[in-house]
C-alpha cells in the first residue's frame, strides 16, 4: 500500500446554508509535514472548511480525507490524528492548566507528560494555575499545548496570532516553526499576509466560498508581478511593527 | 480500543470536575448551604410544633349512651379540628406519624358503663405521639374540664367518675419533623440534579468547552458518566451534611439502615440527574434552559412533598402525584430514615424511579448538542 503522499486531500467539498453555498466545490491537498494557510477576507469560507475537515460539521457534498481517511466516513478515526486549535481558546474555568491537559488527553486515551507539554510552551510556572487567570498570549500557547498532547500528526490552527501583541505573534510563530520541525503538518488560517509570508509552506486565497489562488507565498507574489503589479507606495525597508518590536524587545512579556 | 482507554476519560473528567465543583463557591453555596438554610427553617418550625388549630381524632369504641352523646357533641369544640374519618388506633397512629392528626381520644369500652355502684363512668385516653406532647396537653386540658360538667351532671358525687389519661408514645415515634426531613434531603437533591446541569453545560457550550472536547475522540457517555460521578460525590456530601445538622440540632432519629440510606439516596440522585442532564445537554444556551429547569422544577418541588405533605392535597392529586420522579424518592428516604423500611420494602417506589431513569437517560443521549 502507497504511503499517504498528502495528509489533507479534499475534493469538491461543499457547505451549503439553506441557498447560500458557503463553501462551493473547493479541492486541494496539504503535503506531509507542510504548514498550509488559508487566506482570505471574513466570511469566505475558511473556518467552515477547516471545520468540516476537522469532523466538526457535517460534509453536504464532495470528500475530504485526512492521512487517507475518509472524514465522512471514520470521523472519530480521524479525530485520533489531528489537533484542534480552535479561534478562541476554551477551557473549564476553575481548572489547573495541569488537569486541563491531563482532561483533554485522556479523550485520546493517553496520560500526558503536562509538564513536559507546558515546558515547550514556556508555562511550566503556570501549571497550577487557572486558564481564566492567564493572558490571551498564555491562552494561546496554552492552547497549542494542549493541541499536541496526544502527538497529533496534523495541526489545524484557526487564526492563531488573532489579539496578539507583536511580542507573542513571533513567539507563536516560532513555536509553530517548531511544531514543523517535529514532522506535524500545520493548517491554518489568517488574517496576517506577514505571518503566511513567514510561516507558510503554501497558500490557498478563499473568495466566496471559493479557492482563487494556491501556490507558494513567493509564486503568488511573483505572478502578481509579472502581469504588471505596482504597489502605489513605495514599500519602506521596515514597517511600525519593527519599530515596536525594536523599542520593546522581542522578549515574551507574559 | 480497550476498555481501560475508554474508561480512562471517565476517571480523569469525573476526578477534575469533582475538584472544580469543590473549587466553585457559587455551586458549593446552592449545593450545600442552600439546603442548610431550608433545614434550619424548617426544623425550626415544625420541632416547636407551633399550630393554631389542632387536629384532633376521636375512636370511640363504647356502645354506651353518654360516650354516643359526648362523640355526637365532639364537632362542636372550637380549640380543636376533629379530623374525620380515623377508623382506628392503629389508623390514628399512622396519622399522627405523618402529623395529619395530633392526638387521637379514645373512649373504650367502658366508658360510660353502670358500675357496681350503679352510678357511670368512664376514662378517656388520649394518645399522641412526641411530636403531639403540646397538643395533648392541652387537649388533655380541654376533656378535664369538660368532664367535670360531666361529672357534676351525670354522676351527682364528689367524685371524679370520668377521667382523663394521657398515653404517651411506645415507640421512638416520628416527629413531625422527621416528615418533613425527608422532603427537604428531595429538595436538595432536584436543586442539585436539575439546577446544577441546567447551568453547567449551556455554560461550556457558551464557552467553546463542549466544542473543543467534541474535536476529541470523546464520547457523550464519556461526558455524562463523569458529571453524574462528581454530582453524585456532591450530593452525597451535602445530604450527609444535612443528615448531621438534623440530628444534632433537631433530634432526627435515623431508624433504617444507613448503607441502604445511601445508596438509595444515591440512585435518587442519579435519577434526577438525568432530568438536568437531558435539558442541559439539549439546550443551546441558558435561555433555553433556565425557563425550562424552572417549569420541571417547581411543579415537582410544589406537588412531590418537599416543604408540604402531599396529604394536604386533594385525593386527585395526591394520586397523580405519586408517579412523579421525586414523589418516590422522598417517600422512600422517608421510609428507610423513620420507619427503617429496607430497600426490599420499597418496590413500588424503585419501581417508579427506574421507570424515569431509564426515560429521562434515553432523552439525555438522544437530544445531546455538543454545541
Amino acid at each position: 500500500m502507497l504511503m499517504a503522499k498528502y495528509s489533507i486531500e479534499v475534493k469538491n467539498l461543499v457547505k451549503e446554508y439553506g441557498d447560500n453555498r458557503v463553501v462551493d466545490d473547493i479541492s486541494f491537498s496539504v503535503k506531509e509535514g507542510e504548514i498550509f494557510g488559508i487566506l482570505g477576507p471574513n466570511g469566505v469560507g475558511k473556518t467552515t472548511t477547516l471545520e468540516m475537515i476537522e469532523t466538526m460539521l457535517p460534509i453536504d457534498g464532495g470528500t475530504a480525507l485526512v492521512l487517507g481517511i475518509d472524514v465522512s466516513k471514520k470521523p472519530r478515526d480521524v479525530k485520533f490524528l489531528i489537533g484542534v486549535q480552535t479561534q478562541h481558546p476554551a477551557f473549564m474555568e476553575k481548572v489547573t492548566l495541569i488537569e486541563q491537559i491531563e482532561q483533554m488527553a485522556s479523550a485520546y486515551g493517553i496520560r500526558p507528560d503536562a509538564q513536559a507539554l507546558l515546558s515547550d510552551v514556556g508555562l511550566v510556572s503556570k501549571a497550577d494555575e487557572f486558564v481564566e487567570d492567564l493572558s490571551g498570549g498564555q491562552k494561546q500557547r496554552f492552547s497549542v499545548a494542549v493541541a499536541l498532547a496526544h502527538n497529533p500528526k496534523v495541526l489545524f490552527m484557526d487564526e492563531p496570532t488573532t489579539g496578539l501583541d507583536p511580542q507573542a505573534r513571533h513567539n507563536m510563530w516560532e513555536m509553530i516553526a517548531k511544531i514543523k520541525k517535529r514532522g506535524v503538518t500545520v493548517v491554518l488560517t489568517t488574517h496576517y499576509m506577514e505571518e503566511a509570508e513567514v510561516l507558510c509552506d503554501r497558500v490557498a486565497i478563499m473568495d466566496q466560498g471559493k479557492i482563487v489562488a494556491i501556490d507558494t507565498p513567493d509564486n503568488l507574489i511573483k505572478s502578481l508581478l509579472s502581469s504588471g503589479f505596482k504597489k502605489r507606495q513605495i514599500v519602506e525597508k521596515a514597517n511600525l511593527e519593527d519599530v515596536v518590536l525594536m523599542l520593546t524587545g522581542r522578549y515574551l512579556r507574559d | 480500543m480497550n476498555i481501560r482507554k475508554e474508561l480512562l476519560p471517565v476517571i480523569v473528567i469525573a476526578r477534575v470536575a469533582t475538584r472544580r465543583a469543590f473549587r466553585d463557591k457559587f455551586a458549593l453555596f446552592f449545593n450545600i448551604v442552600f439546603p442548610l438554610i431550608f433545614l434550619a427553617l424548617f426544623g425550626t418550625l415544625f420541632g416547636n410544633n407551633v399550630r393554631w388549630q389542632i387536629r384532633v381524632a376521636l375512636i370511640n369504641q363504647s356502645k354506651t349512651q353518654v360516650a354516643t352523646k359526648y362523640t355526637s357533641s365532639v364537632n362542636n369544640f372550637k380549640l380543636f379540628r376533629m379530623v374525620p374519618g380515623v377508623k382506628d388506633l392503629e389508623d390514628a397512629r399512622d396519622k399522627m406519624t405523618t402529623g395529619e392528626v395530633d392526638a387521637t381520644i379514645v373512649l373504650p369500652d367502658s366508658f360510660g358503663k353502670i358500675g357496681s355502684d350503679g352510678k357511670t363512668s368512664g376514662t378517656a385516653n388520649v394518645y399522641y405521639t412526641e411530636n403531639g406532647a403540646q397538643a395533648a396537653r392541652a387537649l388533655k386540658a380541654v376533656l378535664v374540664s369538660q368532664f367535670e360538667g360531666l361529672n357534676a351532671t351525670i354522676s351527682q358525687s364528689n367524685g371524679t367518675p370520668y377521667k382523663v389519661i394521657g398515653i404517651p408514645p411506645e415507640d421512638n415515634g416520628t416527629a413531625r419533623f422527621d416528615y418533613t426531613f425527608a422532603g427537604l434531603v428531595g429538595f436538595s437533591i432536584i436543586v442539585l440534579g436539575i439546577f446544577g446541569p441546567v447551568t453547567y453545560f449551556p455554560d461550556l457550550k457558551k464557552n467553546g468547552v463542549l466544542r473543543r472536547l467534541h474535536t476529541t475522540p470523546l464520547r457523550v457517555w464519556q461526558l455524562f458518566v463523569p458529571s453524574v460521578v462528581s454530582y453524585a460525590i456532591i450530593g452525597l456530601v451535602s445530604v450527609t451534611i444535612q443528615y448531621l445538622a438534623a440530628v444534632v440540632f433537631f433530634g432526627l432519629k435515623v431508624q433504617g439502615n444507613i448503607l441502604q440510606l445511601a445508596l438509595f439516596i444515591l440512585y435518587g440522585i442519579i435519577s434526577i440527574l438525568g432530568i438536568g442532564l437531558a435539558l442541559g445537554g439539549w439546550a443551546r444556551n441558558q435561555q433555553q434552559s433556565a425557563p425550562l429547569g424552572n417549569i420541571i422544577v417547581f411543579p415537582i418541588i410544589f406537588m412531590s412533598g418537599t416543604f408540604f405533605p402531599r396529604f394536604y392535597m386533594p385525593d386527585y392529586l395526591q394520586a397523580s402525584s405519586s408517579y412523579l420522579p421525586l414523589t418516590p424518592i422522598i417517600d422512600g428516604i422517608r421510609l428507610i430514615t423513620t420507619e427503617s423500611k429496607s430497600l426490599t420494602d420499597l418496590g413500588p417506589q424503585l419501581m417508579i424511579m427506574t421507570f424515569w431513569t431509564i426515560l429521562v437517560y434515553i432523552l439525555a443521549f438522544k437530544y445531546f448538542r455538543w454545541e
